[in-house]
């Protein structure tokens, strides 16, 4: 027991910290070499440990099976649902944050309610009124996605305006700038961050979604997670599923990278943490 | 009213939803025939969804320990400085972006008996069947694999801002390292670890595609359990599908209330 001693300070807990951090390593990141591996060979039958003969065959069959057209449909239904539930949610956390809404601790809590709700469940019964008021299937696969989205836009951007000090729009104001100009150049700026956060939360719902999907869409609407899993539950196709399971990580990734970017350039100019530092661990309450 | 483009839809599709599929579940809304109120349904359905009930509340609580564990483990090593938490950091990032679907596909790859771990060992033939087998170990850690990134990051962002400045001065006042611990850092960390949980055992009980694809054939989970009957070209089996519905929202629900009713009691939750 000594004292304020690090963890790394005796040669025996330095082994068991290097092996506890290893097998840490390890879990995080072997689930995704197969998909690597896979990606890349063209054949690689059973016992061998490494593909027999490296190629690019998945991609072919991969583009073949229609993965561009999945693709595009995806990217689309997840702009759709970010494009609808960020304003959305960001009206919502403003009220919310500015305490102009009646029974606030009800309105959160129907708010937060889809999170708790198994989205199979509503779904199966909406689909009959859906079908019943001959609702176009896009349309409601866009409408239950927003509204699974919307908890976590909400959410994000509520924490940032909680964190959001006001008096920079008063200053502004003072020293004359329009309503319009303090919405443009001070508000938006401000809330960046959290913004982008928060559509992004939403794009993922949209772009990973299955359930949603199979259940309204009826195998009609084939988005990109429709023939992941088509591929998957087959046999013979792991390289068809490495291609599709990792260029389906391309466009978060592009995203992360895109807001990582903006994000810096935005740092240096402000001396004040931004509203989304706040929100950065609820950022993540994600890609369910 | 600003709220009211979030809140009417929300409302809207969770009412809607959960009332039909109730009303269908009790026959009211048949696809052929009279409607006609009854428990029947639940009736058919009963011993596969006792089996199903049984298995998805396993697999959800066996998911959301793991993941508890393994995501407060990473948190904790990487809010302290030491080395190669930028890499670590790194590491447990990298599930968060990663569709349920393209985790579960990957561990399909990686614990089938033709997948990459039977393939280093060696022996196909004594490899356990871990996708598809009596056990569901790879939907486990599928979503163990996924959400320990999720516990991980919410924990860690919990503890970021104050452990360090709170355990230096228990340190100062001479706490020992299992003191700081035990009255530092496990009361912060407590209300952000089981809430994150709780989210993690919700999601896992009635998410449908990782265990569909890698769990078990027989019994069935809940929502595989569902979409089966729903999808059934028998028509009668589609009351037994909302029936099984109905419960696994019921069941979500309870945990959800039952966590947040815990939550208010612990005194560091604001």
């Amino acid at each position: 027991m000594t004292g304020g001693r690090r963890a790394g300070g005796q040669p025996g807990g330095r082994a068991g910290a290097v092996l506890v951090r290893g097998s840490l390593l390890l879990w995080f990141l072997l689930p995704l070499v197969p998909l690597v591996l896979w990606a890349a060979a063209e054949r690689w039958s059973a016992p061998a440990v490494l593909p027999q003969r490296w190629g690019t065959a998945g991609w072919s069959a991969a583009a073949e099976a229609g993965a561009a057209p999945a693709f595009a449909r995806s990217l689309l239904l997840g702009a759709a649902v970010a494009a609808i539930a960020t304003p959305a949610g960001a009206l919502a956390a403003r009220a919310l944050a500015h305490g102009l809404v009646h029974r606030s601790r009800l309105v959160s809590a129907l708010l937060l309610a889809p999170v708790a709700l198994p989205p199979f469940a509503v779904v199966m019964g909406l689909n009959v009124l859906l079908l019943r008021a001959r609702v176009p299937a896009l349309v409601g696969v866009v409408a239950v996605l927003v509204v699974a989205a919307l908890p976590y836009t909400t959410y994000v951007l509520r924490v940032a305006y909680a964190g959001y000090d006001t008096s920079y729009e008063e200053e502004a104001r003072l020293l004359g700038a329009t309503p319009r100009a303090v919405w443009w150049r001070v508000r938006l700026p401000l809330l960046a961050p959290a913004l982008a956060g928060a559509a992004f939360l939403a794009f993922l719902v949209g772009w990973s979604d299955y359930i949603v999907t199979v259940l309204i869409g009826g195998g009609r609407l084939v988005t990109y997670p429709l023939l992941i899993a088509s591929a998957a539950s087959g046999v013979g196709n792991e390289a068809v599923v490495a291609v599709l399971s990792l260029t389906s990580l391309l466009p978060p990734l592009a995203l992360l990278l895109l807001a990582g970017a903006s994000g810096l350039r935005g740092r240096g100019g402000r001396g004040r943490p931004s509203p989304a530092a706040a929100a950065a661990p609820a950022r993540e309450v994600v890609v369910r | 009213m600003l709220v009211a483009p979030a809140l009417v839809p929300t409302v809207a599709v969770l009412v809607a939803g959960l009332a039909a599929a109730l009303a269908q579940s009790l026959g009211l809304v048949p696809l052929v025939g009279r409607p006609e109120l009854s428990a029947q349904a639940y009736l058919d359905v009963r011993p596969d969804l006792l089996t199903a009930t049984g298995l998805s509340l396993g697999i959800a609580a066996a998911s959301s320990a793991l993941a508890a564990g393994v995501g407060l483990l990473t948190a904790l090593l990487v809010v302290r400085g030491a080395a190669g938490r930028r890499l670590l950091r790194f590491a447990s990032a990298v599930p968060i972006p990663v569709p349920h679907l393209v985790g579960a596909a990957s561990m399909g790859l990686l614990l089938s008996d033709s997948g990459l771990l039977a393939r280093l060992v060696g022996d196909q033939g004594s490899w356990p069947a871990l996708v598809h087998g009596p056990w569901p170990v790879a939907v486990v850690a599928a979503y163990a694999w996924k959400e320990s990134a999720f516990v991980a990051l919410v924990v860690a962002g919990a503890l970021a801002t104050r452990v360090a400045s709170y355990e230096e001065t228990a340190a100062v006042l001479g706490a020992g390292r299992w003191a700081r611990f035990r009255f530092v850092t496990w009361p912060l960390v407590t209300p952000p670890l089981a809430a994150a949980t709780a989210i993690t055992f919700v999601y896992t009980l009635g998410s449908y595609e990782v265990a569909w694809l890698l769990g078990p054939v027989h019994p069935e989970p809940l929502p595989v359990l569902a979409q089966r009957l729903f999808t059934s070209p028998d028509l009668t089996a589609r009351p037994q599908a909302l029936a099984v519905a109905v419960v696994t929202a019921a069941l979500a629900l309870a945990a959800t209330v039952a966590t947040l009713a815990a939550l208010r009691r612990t005194a560091t939750w604001r």
